[in-house]
């Protein structure tokens, strides 16, 4: 009995092993079969000279994934069509995500051959010596000329202080103040055009046992920016620098002020979860709930008329102070960099040329619902038809409003105005913090990375 | 200690009958018996009350009608689930991660046996200090790693392809895996394996017909957290991953939130899509895994 059970087991055992050891190699083999064939990461697969024949294939990284995802498919499959020895691998990544993937790609040789390079990311990019500079190709191309100057403008100053283009504007963004008109009506109030207005709308809309808030503000991801267009819309105070260029005027007495006030609403005309809002958070509790005002920019316009259709809510530009004089904060320029590492990069620029032109200029803002770049496209039908654009529009051409330019060449600026401070205006909002400390360690930081900055430009 | 505590709440029990196993004290249960059904059930629906409305919530936003703002979703609609699928390319990211998953859980599984069988069978010099290396590998942060991994893979020419992802996340797997197998293997007789050496087995021989069976709990415990971490793991999928055809649902449903504007519709029918497999793991191996993680760790 016991030799033959042994003999067995030994034979079953050897068999089973080995149909082990071969079902586990098959199986390995085919499953790095099926996912293997990567790349070095380094983008461009296609030309290896400098600037490449402009054919090939190439690789767009977008900065801001998501509903615009669509467009920007289109987009591509334009380009494809129109320049059929090009192949565009399109790539959305969240803006959240963005620049710590570029950052990253940065250290470790990866990056695409074009990408979404917007003014708030531009010092940080260029810093690292990561962007082509592409002034001579605009100098050179058909586009010269056609592109908004202002928007051109920011993107160089926000490029490293030496007036060198790294960013091709795509786009541009403003503050809007959105409001429910059927709330307003319904409670006699006018449109709130002013910060008096404004805090008066908020304060009647309110009802909390009926869950109902006149506002809802931004505590959580994002609130700096917010807080400075609230600040500098009340205070009226027009330069973010004084007239040396070396101390930020956040914390002039008139903004501490202006801080304090806007901090109140909180809980008071506000829902109590606002203490961690970002940006979808707010939105989806605007445009859910009953809550009168909204800040936020020219990119939710579409969610809000999917809510409420587009004849209950309105989107104005910010409220002006004193004097009907209006002051806003920039906000940043979306635009669109060819990377240094790119060995294809006659093709990104075709690609870039191709997308700030006129068409798909118009084609892409119409979509995202901003401001477009292109002159021509900023002609079109549907720029007067959206209101909230036309209003930014107007807003940011017509003199009526001056903008406070937010120091986005420093290459710090990101670090201070999100992780470094948003969890202190958490504090300010549930009042463990003053408005005049929080904004006097804001101004500490800026002052030094502002002296920093001027030793480098010497 | 527990048994002490037994002894002084109820020391008037009576003495267990030689041949019978030690039975918990009777008042205690009774007065288990004896509470009144809301005390147990009132508690309990309380927590599901807070567990399950987000669910409702992914649920409502993902199945009503794109601008609807019911609280009932209906009528039911299943638009967002065919534009995440068909237009943001979640087939793709779920077959990717359905790749990553599984052979994560298959290498992970394979290099924890082994070495977690090393662990627990045998004395080498250096084996405490593997041990606070396992456990010490646990403190750093995947973020740390990231430029030399992407370095490393980079020169593999493995950027944009499963395998650097699956590599990266069954290395940050073993550590506590080879920790769990080892505390089963540990559990299982020495004897029982030398009882199959002396039937005429080999040691991998006896291993695999005697030891491995007896390891299912542990396997199970094992391979379904490495499927579940490497399913919902976004970072390194992230990082090395920049062919859209070639990223997971994690990615996939983060690039789904713009700066500006966010389709809740679509994030939320992409949530389920990303959450039906992981409740379908845990719906049919929960009997083992429970087993399996107090087989492991408690006697580990």
């Amino acid at each position: 009995m016991k030799p033959i059970m042994k003999s067995s087991m030994r034979r079953s055992s050897s068999r089973g092993a080995r149909h082990s050891v071969a079902a586990v190699a098959v199986g390995a083999v085919l499953a790095l079969t099926a996912t293997a064939c990567g790349d070095d990461g380094s983008g461009a697969t296609g030309d290896k000279g400098a600037d490449g024949s402009g054919k090939g294939e190439i690789t767009f990284w977008d900065n801001n994934g998501g509903v615009r995802t669509d467009v920007w498919k289109e987009i591509v499959a334009d380009f494809e069509k129109a320049n059929p020895d090009i192949d565009v691998k399109y790539v959305p990544i969240a803006a959240t995500e963005y620049q710590s993937k570029v950052d990253t790609s940065i250290q470790a040789e990866g990056l695409p051959d074009v990408g979404g390079v917007g003014a708030a990311m531009l010092a940080g990019f260029a810093a690292q010596n990561a962007l082509e500079p592409l002034d001579e190709r605009l100098a050179k191309s058909s586009l010269n000329g056609k592109l908004n100057e202002d928007m051109v403008k920011s993107l160089k100053a926000a490029g490293g202080g030496d007036g060198t283009l790294y960013s091709v504007p795509t786009s541009a963004n403003n503050g809007v103040l959105y409001y429910r008109t059927d709330l307003f009506k319904k409670a006699g109030l006018d449109a709130p055009t002013t910060w008096d207005t404004f805090y008066e709308a908020a304060d009647k809309l309110t009802d909390k046992d009926k869950n109902a808030f006149g506002y809802t503000i931004r505590g959580g991801a994002g609130s700096i920016a917010q807080a400075l267009d609230a600040m500098y819309g009340q205070s009226g105070i027009t330069s973010f620098w004084d007239a040396g260029n070396e101390k930020t005027t956040v914390n002039d007495p008139k903004n501490v002020a202006a801080l304090e006030k806007y901090a109140g609403l909180f809980k008071k005309v506000t829902p109590a979860a606002d203490l961690n809002n970002d940006f979808t958070k707010m939105v989806a509790q605007w445009d859910s709930g009953t809550i009168g005002m909204l800040n936020h920019n020219l990119g939710s316009y579409q969610d809000h008329v999917k809510a409420f259709g587009a004849d209950r809510f309105r989107g104005i530009p910010q409220p002006a102070g004193t004097g009907g004089k209006r002051v806003q904060v920039s906000n940043p320029v979306d635009g669109l960099g060819i990377f240094k590492s790119s060995k294809n990069k006659a093709a990104a620029w075709k690609f870039i040329e191709f997308v700030t032109g006129k068409a798909q200029n118009s084609k892409f803002n119409e979509s995202a619902g901003q401001v477009p770049s292109n002159n021509d496209a900023g002609k079109d039908a549907w720029v007067s038809e959206a209101e909230p654009t036309k209003l930014a529009a107007e807003a940011l051409t017509d003199g009526s409003t001056t903008i406070v330019q937010l120091p986005y060449y420093l290459p710090d600026w990101n670090t201070i105005s999100k992780t470094d401070n948003e969890p202190a205006f958490q504090k300010v909002l549930n009042g463990s913090l003053s408005a005049k400390d929080f904004l006097d360690t804001l101004a500490d930081q800026l002052n030094e990375a502002q002296a920093e900055w001027n030793e480098q430009k010497g | 200690m527990i048994t002490k505590d037994i002894d002084t709440v109820a020391p008037a029990a009576p003495a267990p009958v030689a041949d019978e196993p030690p039975r918990r004290p009777r008042k205690g249960r009774r007065a288990w018996d004896e509470a009144p059904r809301w005390q147990i059930y009132l508690p309990l629906g309380i927590y599901l009350l807070f567990t399950l409305v987000p669910f409702y919530w992914i649920l409502l936003f993902a199945l009503r009608e794109p601008g609807s703002s019911s609280l009932v979703p209906w009528p039911i609609t299943f638009e967002h689930f065919d534009k995440v699928w068909n237009e943001r390319s979640f087939g793709t990211y779920f077959e990717n991660s359905v790749y990553v998953g599984l052979a994560t859980l298959v290498m992970t599984t394979i290099v924890a046996l082994a070495g977690g069988y090393a662990l627990a069978r045998f004395d080498f010099k250096v084996k405490r200090v593997f041990m606070l290396a396992l456990l010490c590998s646990q403190f750093v942060p995947g973020a740390l790693l990231l430029v030399p991994l992407f370095q490393i893979f980079a020169n593999l020419q493995l950027i944009n392809s499963l395998v650097s992802v699956i590599i990266a996340e069954t290395v940050f797997q073993l550590p506590l895996s080879i920790i769990l197998i080892s505390g089963f293997i540990r559990n299982v007789p020495y004897s029982l394996e030398e009882a199959a050496w002396v039937d005429g087995c080999n040691r991998f021989t006896g291993f695999r017909v005697v030891v491995l069976p007896l390891l299912r709990p542990g396997l199970i415990a094992v391979g379904s957290f490495a499927f579940v971490h490497s399913w919902n793991h976004f970072l390194f999928a992230l990082m090395f991953l920049s062919n859209q055809e070639k990223q997971t649902i994690p990615v996939g449903l983060n690039s789904l939130m713009s700066a500006d504007s966010v389709d809740l519709g679509a994030l939320a029918a992409g949530g389920i899509i990303a959450a039906v497999p992981v409740v379908i793991v845990f719906a049919f191996i929960q009997k083992w895994l429970i087993t399996g993680f107090s087989a492991g760790a408690v006697k580990g």
